[in-house]
Formats: structure tokens, sequence, C-alpha cells
């Protein structure tokens, strides 16, 4: 295990634990889900770079791209459950538990 | 929803899992998984009330983390190993997180608390998308990983059948009762996978029979709950004679296709020397079966207490085309003698 | 060159864990930058300038104005930054758990060269990874043509998330 390996590894998890443990807002829940996609962008541009394949340097430009999608679509969710639930609270999603 | 935009979805979700069947690279399947997910989400909120815009928005977390984490492991992995290719991932730890992923995307048992509220939320339709096409993209990845060590894969798949039993024991939801019955028939299919795939397969496929007519069938009668169960025989007589059928070939009774596969893998897990989590595995199974029972229950066997012109509800003629429940449930009620020709389709 | 790798990693995490600790959102934005440019620093740092160029751009322009315009619609009066106790006890518990795993990992550890990409190589025209993105216009090209079916679908995802005001939808304001 390399120094950088580990700081992105402890990053994801970070990122993980954040959005699994304690989430107040819909939105910091969101940025925690770009924190994961950003480990793993510098994840997949290190491994590119540090095995010296050059055909594996497209890969992290895919995921910005998919990171980005996702993080439009999750914008688009934040829209529709402010109009639906009346603001960004992860508590106030509490409809459907019975 | 305008027909172009239904038509590039449902392209989108024919896409995202063909692209995972047919890729041997991590990192096509994580596109491909990504693009399932995406596509689904303007299915869930069709009718944008409440419900379905929580329903979805459960569903997305739940999703991108599972998917962000796999794409984790596959990078893991290739920093452990130097390689991409799918049936390579074999150091132990990036293996073990790759299917807890794998298993946060179906929903298995430690991590499933998503899918019952979810499916809650849906309409019928989309929930059995949800719970047949949904399920096959990661467990092609699933099947393809290979752990030295069985115990992850039984640990999960004994779990899912408990709690695929207890969730669904005091529920009068369907939907959450099919969820957790969805629970349950992955968790015997993950049971059985270290040991004999090809079984796995099985189980996957008379899954997906019985999942489709139980759901077809309630989407002709129009409930979700257990009370309005009662008054379908007013609205198609004939289902409710053979939904018992369906409800009781999903808890596994013996001349109808769904023992089948619990006959296969308890035979299977016993000669693996298993034979206490096969006990386990079958008496936990009664839980699912008690809650099948007591729908059947509801459908044939009462009565509401009034005079039936009051019970009769108002509808239109079902324009439904019936041809595919009609297949469906054939199979799903009488496939059990077939069972050599099934085993040699299946075990190749 | 090493030490300041070292130093960069360290902001990599620390960045993360400003983000993860549950602070406001916009306070979490801001930790969100600070990962992205530390970030940029450890890909110039291993040889990837390019990869790095498009990160500073790409993400920063573009996908943090949005989180920064979007954070407007979690104000709040009373936000909670990195100095409020919940955020504060959160985040020592966070770097507590890293040097945990640190000193767990560290008879794993073995050191590495930064040099990585090109390092040896004296003679390549390109650069690797602008070698590596060029690839996806030629052997790659359905690869782009799959992002950029993708970018279609979430514009149609978004499109039919954020409607419904014609459509009946029940809504609070």
């Amino acid at each position: 295990m390399t120094p950088a390996h580990f700081a992105f590894s402890s990053a994801f998890m970070l990122g993980l634990a954040g959005l699994a443990f304690h989430r107040t807002h819909f939105l910091s829940a969101l940025l925690c889900l770009e924190g994961l996609m950003l480990s793993l962008f510098i994840a997949l541009s290190l491994w590119a770079l540090q095995f010296d394949t050059m055909n594996s340097a497209a890969l992290p430009m895919i995921l910005l791209a998919f990171s980005a999608c996702e993080a439009g679509a999750g914008l688009a969710l934040l829209v529709a459950t402010t109009r639906t639930h009346s603001n960004n609270r992860l508590q106030n999603l509490s409809l459907l538990q019975c | 929803m305008a027909p172009f935009v239904y038509s590039t979805l449902i392209i989108s979700l024919g896409l995202g899992t063909a692209m995972t069947f047919a890729s041997t690279h991590w990192y096509l399947a994580w596109m491909g998984i990504e693009i399932n997910t995406l596509a689904i989400i303007p299915l869930m909120t069709q009718n944008h009330n409440p419900r379905a815009i929580e329903a979805t928005t459960k569903y997305f977390f739940a999703q991108a983390t599972a998917s962000a984490t796999l794409l984790f492991a596959a990078v893991s992995n290739a920093f452990l190993t130097g390689g991409w290719d799918i049936l390579q991932i074999n150091h132990p730890l990036t293996s073990t997180l790759t299917t807890l992923a794998l298993a946060m995307k179906i929903g298995l048992a430690p991590l499933h608390s998503w899918m019952p509220e979810v499916m809650q939320g849906l309409s019928l339709l989309t929930g059995l998308i949800l719970s047949t096409w949904q399920k096959l993209a990661p467990f092609c990845l699933i099947y393809q990983i290979q752990p030295d060590n069985p115990n992850v894969f039984i640990t999960l798949g004994l779990l899912s059948v408990i709690v695929g039993g207890w969730g669904g024991f005091n529920q009068v939801q369907l939907r959450k009762i099919l969820a957790y019955s969805s629970i349950a028939h992955l968790g015997w299919m993950i049971l059985i996978l270290p040991f004999s795939p090809p079984l796995t397969l099985l189980t996957l496929f008379t899954y997906l029979m019985m999942t489709f007519s139980l759901f077809s069938s309630f989407m002709l009668v129009r409930t979700t709950h257990i009370n309005s169960l009662s008054i379908s025989w007013a609205k198609i007589p004939t289902l409710t004679a053979s939904v018992p059928l369906i409800l009781l070939s999903l808890g596994g009774l013996p001349p109808l296709t769904g023992f089948l596969p619990k006959w296969l893998i308890l035979q299977e897990l016993t000669k693996q020397d298993l034979a206490p989590i096969a006990t386990l595995a079958a008496l936990s199974s009664l839980f699912s079966l008690y809650f099948y029972l007591r729908l059947s229950y509801t459908m044939t066997l009462t009565m509401p207490p009034n005079n039936p012109a009051g019970t009769l509800p108002w509808r239109l003629n079902p324009q439904h085309n019936t041809l595919p429940l009609a297949l469906t449930t054939t199979t799903t009620i009488f496939l059990l003698p077939a069972t050599p020709t099934i085993l040699a389709l299946f075990t190749f | 060159m090493s030490y300041l790798m070292y130093i960069l990693l360290f902001g990599l995490v620390l960045g993360l864990v400003a983000v993860a600790s549950n602070p406001s959102p916009y306070f979490a934005a801001l930790g969100l930058v600070v990962v992205a440019g530390v970030g940029c620093g450890v890909l110039v740092g291993s040889g990837g300038c390019f990869l790095s160029l498009i990160l500073f751009l790409i993400y920063l322009g573009g996908m943090l104005v949005v989180f920064a315009y979007s954070a407007a619609m979690a104000a709040e009066p009373f936000p909670e930054g990195w100095g409020s106790w919940p955020t504060l006890r959160l985040m020592v518990g966070y770097v507590a758990g890293v040097g945990v795993a640190w000193g767990l990992m560290g008879k794993f550890w073995y050191e590495e060269d930064w040099l990585g990409f090109d390092g040896v190589v004296e003679l390549s025209v390109l650069r690797g990874d602008v070698g590596g993105v060029s690839l996806m216009y030629s052997s790659g090209g359905w690869l782009l043509i799959g992002g950029g079916w993708v970018l279609l679908l979430t514009l149609f995802v978004v499109l039919e998330l954020t409607r419904g005001l014609s459509r009946g939808a029940l809504r609070a304001v």
C-alpha cells in the first residue's frame, strides 16, 4: 500500500461514512457523494499515471462526465423534494416507513 | 410522459444492462450500472406525488453509494493486482468490498433497508421493473466474481432469507410484502452461489417468472393493500383461483414450480456438509410461507360482511394484455415435473 | 518534492474530513473546493498535468458553481461551521480514525517514486495523459459516444424530474 493509495482510500471511506451516518441536509449528502466521486477521479488518474498505461488515462474523463450526470440527477431530485416536502431536510423523507 | 422520452429511457435501461452483460472490464460494467440507475429515475417519478419522489430519492442515494463503492473496489483491486478484469478480482479485501457493494445494489439483507421503502412508493409496473430487470446487471457481476471464501455469501444469503421472512411478517402493504419476498429469494440465490452457480441461475429464472406473474396479477386487480385483495373475486374470478397457487409457488410448496429451486438448493447444501445452514434457511422460509398464506387466505377465503352488490367495485372492462400473465402463470405452477429438463438446460 | 506530496495527500484527507463532518452545506462546498484544489496538486505532482487541468477547469469551474448556487436553497439563519461542537467532535473523531488506520496500515507500507508517468520516457512527443485522453477520440470512440448518450439521458432525467406544475403534482411551495 502506497501513501497515495492510503490517502484516496481513506478519503473515500470518510466520504462514505459521512454519507451514511449523519446527514441533515439533502445538499450535504449530495456533496458527500461528490466527494466520493472526486476521490475516485484522483484514484483512477493516479492508477493511470503510476502504472504507465496510456489507455486508462481516458477513464477519469468519462468518470467526470458520469459524476456530472449523477450530480445533475441529484440536484433535480433536490428540487423535486423541496417542492413536495417543503424543505430539504432528509428527516422529512418519512412517508414510506410503516 | 412523452413517447420519445419514454422510449429513450426504456432503450437506456436495456443499454445499461446489455453493457454490463457484455463487459469484461470493471469500468464498462460500472458505466452500464450507472446508465441503468439514471434511466429508471424518471420512470419512478411518473406521477409526481410526494411518495414517488421520496422513493426515488432513497433509491438514488442507495444506488449511487453502491456503485461508487463498486468502482472504488475495482480501483483498489487494480492498485493491488494490476488488472481490471471482472473475473480477476481475487484479492480478499476487494472481493469482499465488491460483494457488499453488489449486495447493496440488489438489496441483500444487511444492506436491504432501502428496498421495501422504495417499493412502497412506486407504481406496480415500476416495482416490477425494479425487482426483476434492475436486478439482472448487478447479478451478472456477482455471478462472475468467485471468492475463495464462501462465508460472505453464506452470511448474506442466510441473513436475507431470515430478514425477508421476518420483515414481511407483520406487513399489510402488498408492495412491501413483495419487496421482502424479493429479498428472501435473492437470499436463496446468494446462499447457493459459491457451491453451484447453475442452481443460482435456475433460481433466478423461476424467481423472475413467479414475480412477474404475481405483479401482473396485482396490476390486473389494482390492489396495493391486503384489504382490497378480498374483493378481487368480484373483479377477475379466474385470478382468484390462480393467485393463491402463484403465492404458494413463491413460498415453495411441493407440487408447484417454486419447490424446485428450494429442493435443489437444500440438497446441494446438504451435500456440501452444511446441513445446519440448510435447516436454518428452510425453517426461516416458513416465515415467508406464513405471509404468502395470509395473502391467499384474504384473497380466496374471506368475504366482506355486507351484501354482494355493495362489495362490487365500479370498474371499466380491463384492457390489459393477459397473454404474458397466462404464460408465466403456467410456468409458475406446472414446471415441477419438468425438473430433469430444466436442470439439463441450466447445468449445460 | 516528496514532502510536498505528503502535505498535499494530508490536505486531501483533511478536506474530506471537513466535508464529511456534517457542517452546513456551504461550508461543505468549501471543503469540496479544497479537496479538488489539493487533488489537482497531487495529480500534477505525479505527472498528470492535463488531467489536473481538466479537474481544475471542469470540476471547480462547472460543478461547484452549481452547488454554490443551490446551497442558497439550504440557507439557514444559524449555519454550523467547523467551530461548533457537534461538527468539531465529528472532525476530531474522523481524524483519529484515519490516524488509527494509518497506524494499522503502517506495516504494509512501501515507498513509491513520484516520477510515475513519463519520468523515464525521455523521447516521447506527448505527455502520457494527453496521449491517453486523445486516444478517446480514436480507439475509444464508443466510450465517447456512451458518455454523450449518458449526458443526453441526464438531460431527459432532469427535465422529467423537475416538471410537474402542469401535471397536477401535490406541492408545498
